[in-house]
């Protein structure tokens, strides 16, 4: 019970550093993506529908200021939420190896899936997006996604 | 022999994947909703559960503001004062001029100041948020500008809040002429292999005209915006079409990610059809060579009106039969 209300703990800790970080001083890119890092510390906690849910909820946040694309982010991380909850009975996931691979692989899944769902017209390009933007965000989260859940301890906590 | 399942977890299993199609699916309809009512679930996030961290960037960035732009303010305000104070009988007598001409008056109330805000979520790059709303006179597709240019439209407005699309945003198309009004086209945004890339390019405009580096696109005022405003300057030519057409390089005259204060045009009906005069360059090069403590480049009176002037000061009479004199319009 005590992991367990540690990790939620760090997952609202992460979602809310989120929103201040990219809504309250506006960094944009320059700001981690902890909204995924959360999504993916939390989904493992539920089932695949629990995982779902959860995407789809942090999702809507992220796209209550999406314009033209709005359901794109709600959609990517509803699927990354299902897929990650999917892991819990594929991998144990108690060693570091995973957890970076895991990281790394469901924010740039995230960032694909994000970039298909908005459609051909806003569609930035392929290159740009998904192999640079994409896999140094994927690393920028999976770094601060580590030191995060390491100097809290929630992750090792809930694979023990 | 039926193999052996474990039927509570094979049932919970199965509830969990049906669960999760669910959101996918609710998902799917929600990127498919129609704009009005992604618009009524956006707004009612962003006014409840996102407004702490949209009222922690409103409160940073009027901090910023003064402290770092206050001095330079000032010394705009300065200048504006004395210009304004120097000027007082010209403007009355324009304002007289205006009233027995029938003419309404130059920008005036239309346009509302408005602090601009930037979600840093993905998505919603090339959108900014206003803190003026529908309370404020706003409406879709208000034009939103700096003194230097265009900066784009408002998309959605709520009662407080509004959001706007700048020139960078692959939607944004305006209807441009060049400044003499005889070559006209479509501004849009052309996206390159990367962000950095992309460019505003002043398209279509006929073949058997030319223009050279340097010459100011305005908006036509066909559409939504007003004609007149400022978008950007030609920066040599993009692509031509061999006897059909030309496409020239925009350099903008605004940088949508510097931008900190805007106008909006607060109802679109109450607009004049053309607003150029509010963009006199020597006005701008007078109030920002004032502000920095130099000599403007240009002159600071309209050629005509210094024309219209005996060597004493006083207007000459004969002016107004030749047609000269009336730029104070």
């Amino acid at each position: 019970m005590r992991s367990t209300w540690r990790v939620w703990g760090v997952v609202v800790a992460l979602v809310v550093l989120h929103l201040f970080l990219h809504l309250g001083l506006g960094f944009g890119p320059a700001a981690p993506d902890l909204l995924t890092v959360a999504l993916l510390l939390g989904a493992r906690e539920l089932g695949t529908g629990g995982g779902a849910g959860l995407g789809f909820g942090l999702g809507l946040l992220e796209d209550a200021f999406s314009v033209l694309a709005f359901g794109a982010n709600t959609l990517a991380l509803t699927v990354v939420g299902a897929v990650s909850a999917r892991t819990r009975d594929l991998f144990v996931g108690d060693s570091v190896s995973f957890l970076v691979s895991y990281l790394f692989v469901g924010k740039w899944m995230r960032d694909l899936l994000h970039w298909l769902a908005i459609g051909e017209g806003l569609r930035e390009p392929f290159i740009q997006v998904i192999l640079v933007e994409g896999t140094l965000g994927a690393a920028y989260a999976m770094g601060t996604g580590l030191i995060a859940l390491t100097l809290t301890g929630a992750w090792w906590e809930k694979a023990r | 022999m039926p193999a052996y399942v474990n039927e509570p977890a094979e049932n919970g299993g199965r509830r969990h994947w049906v669960v999760a199609a669910v959101f996918v699916i609710l998902s799917l309809v929600l990127l498919y909703l129609p704009p009005g009512s992604q618009q009524r679930i956006a707004t009612v996030l962003r006014s409840s559960v996102l407004r702490p961290f949209v009222r922690t960037q409103e409160a940073l960035a009027a901090a910023r503001l003064r402290a770092t732009e206050s001095e330079r303010l000032r010394a705009v305000l300065d200048s504006v004062v004395s210009a304004s104070t120097s000027n007082t009988v010209l403007a009355e007598e324009n304002r007289r001029l205006r009233g027995l001409l029938s003419l309404s008056s130059r920008l005036g109330p239309s346009w509302k100041a408005a602090s601009v805000i930037r979600a840093g979520t993905v998505g919603s790059e090339s959108t900014f948020q206003l803190d003026i709303g529908s309370a404020d006179g706003v409406v879709v597709n208000s034009p939103v500008i700096t003194r230097a240019g265009l900066v784009g439209l408002v998309r959605e407005v709520g009662e407080r809040t509004a959001l706007g699309m700048d020139w960078t945003h692959p939607e944004f198309r305006a209807s441009a002429m060049s400044e003499d009004g005889l070559t006209t086209g479509m501004v849009e945004t052309v996206r390159g292999d990367f962000r950095e890339e992309d460019r505003l390019q002043f398209n279509g405009t006929a073949f058997h005209t030319s223009l050279s580096d340097g010459t100011m696109v305005l908006t036509t005022g066909l559409g939504v915006i007003p004609r007149g405003i400022p978008i950007g300057t030609i920066a040599g030519l993009a692509d031509e079409d061999e006897g059909w057409r030309r496409s020239y390089w925009l350099a903008p005259m605004v940088e949508p990610g510097r931008i900190t204060h805007v106008l909006v045009a607060t109802t679109l009906r109450g607009l004049p059809d053309d607003i150029s005069p509010g963009w006199t360059t020597d006005s701008i090069a007078t109030l920002d060579g004032d502000a920095e403590g130099r000599e403007p480049d240009g002159p600071t009176l309209f050629p005509d009106s210094v024309e219209g002037l005996a060597p004493d000061g006083t207007p000459e009479a004969t002016d107004s039969a030749s047609g000269r004199g009336g730029d104070g319009l």
